[in-house]
């Protein structure tokens, strides 16, 4: 029964946050705004929840479960890479080191700056 | 039956990809590598076709879009250490877009890709949306982009953990920014593992990069490009 509750809890919670997503989709198009509709979405729920007009119950278990969830949600564009050529043959093996070697960079370059410059959370 | 295997199929080949992943902690068995291999191998001798596979599995890209949303739940639980670290995530992403543009074009450019190609890859660290939009303004194919998107999501998933450690990152800060800024929505799953704080730190990543790049697409690429690609 428990089980049940917590599922129902779940989807619930995962079709109210869905409609902040829909908002957020509506006010970009109509604002003709650069910024995608779930970007929108996510800081109109924040607002929401810092101004206190929704309460944290309200959806913290649909995200918790969105968020745990993210990597299944990508599967399916993973498996869409087969539909394009480009990437095999020499010009992938080019494109994929070159996504690698670049992907390190990034990421080496945001964690020095960020570790110079972070605070207060527990560094051994 | 297609319909119904795109679906049940990817979520089951998924959890006994991350089951599997979980019992050996090998990086190269990540769920988001193994269990789309097995997808593909299963579509490739079964001669199924990535729409009729896709036409199951699309509920799950859908729920993409309320899952951005949701990552206000722990920016909202957090927000302290957000608004006490403003300096560090504001400084390393705004180095990170840049790196990121820099980086793609000379990397593209030492091994000789065509300029359509090098303006496809420049926004591949950026959410995909964002990123097809990007690539649209600085003249590049938004489809190949959504590629590369995915590409980078894979790797920065993989690679990701192996700089924190080789480069002796210890902050949470440190290790959540650098997932969101290199691996957008597939860093910040990575960082959630690593746990609640640095999976937080990677969603704001994820948003404050798209909305910089779009900044400096507009901006600091076209200078840039004018005098490397001509």
């Amino acid at each position: 029964m428990k089980t049940v509750q917590k599922v129902v809890q779940i989807i619930v919670q995962t079709i109210f946050i869905w409609g902040f997503l829909l908002v957020g989709t509506w006010l970009s198009s109509a604002l003709h705004l650069q910024i995608p509709g779930s970007i929108i979405g996510l800081l109109l729920l924040f607002l929401c929840l810092k101004t206190h007009l929704i309460k944290l119950e309200w959806v913290d278990a649909g995200a918790t479960f969105l968020t745990g969830e993210l990597l299944l949600f990508f599967v399916p564009a993973a498996v869409g890479v087969i539909q394009y050529d480009e990437i095999f043959g020499i010009i992938g093996i080019k494109l994929i080191v070159v996504i690698i070697l670049g992907t390190i960079v990034v990421m080496a370059s945001t964690g020095f700056v960020a570790e110079r410059f972070a605070k207060g959370d527990a560094a051994k | 039956m297609t319909v119904a295997f795109g679906l049940i199929g990817t979520v089951v080949i998924f959890y006994a990809s991350k089951w599997l992943y979980a019992r050996y902690e090998k990086i190269w068995l990540s769920p988001l590598l193994i269990c789309p291999l097995i997808l593909v191998i299963i579509l490739l001798t079964t001669g199924t076709s990535y729409a009729q596979y896709n036409s199951g599995a699309d509920i799950l890209s859908t729920l993409l879009g309320p899952a951005t949303v949701a990552f206000a739940v722990p920016m909202y639980k957090n927000y302290a250490l957000l608004k006490k670290n403003a300096l560090a995530i504001f400084a390393s992403l705004l180095v990170g877009c840049i790196v990121a543009i820099v980086s793609s074009l000379m990397l593209a450019l030492a091994a000789g890709l065509n300029n359509d190609m090098i303006n496809s890859l420049v926004p591949r660290s950026i959410t995909t949306p964002i990123a097809m939009d990007i690539s649209t303004i600085i003249g590049g194919d938004p489809t190949m982009t959504a590629v590369f998107v995915i590409v980078t999501g894979l790797t920065g998933s993989i690679v990701g953990p192996i700089v924190i450690r080789t480069l002796r990152f210890r902050r949470a800060a440190s290790k959540g920014l650098l997932l969101g800024m290199g691996a957008h929505g597939c860093g910040t799953s990575k960082a959630f593992e690593f746990g609640e704080l640095e999976g937080t730190f990677s969603s704001l990543a994820m948003i404050v990069a798209a909305l910089v790049s779009i900044i400096l697409s507009e901006t600091f690429f076209p200078y840039l490009a004018k005098i490397l690609l001509s």
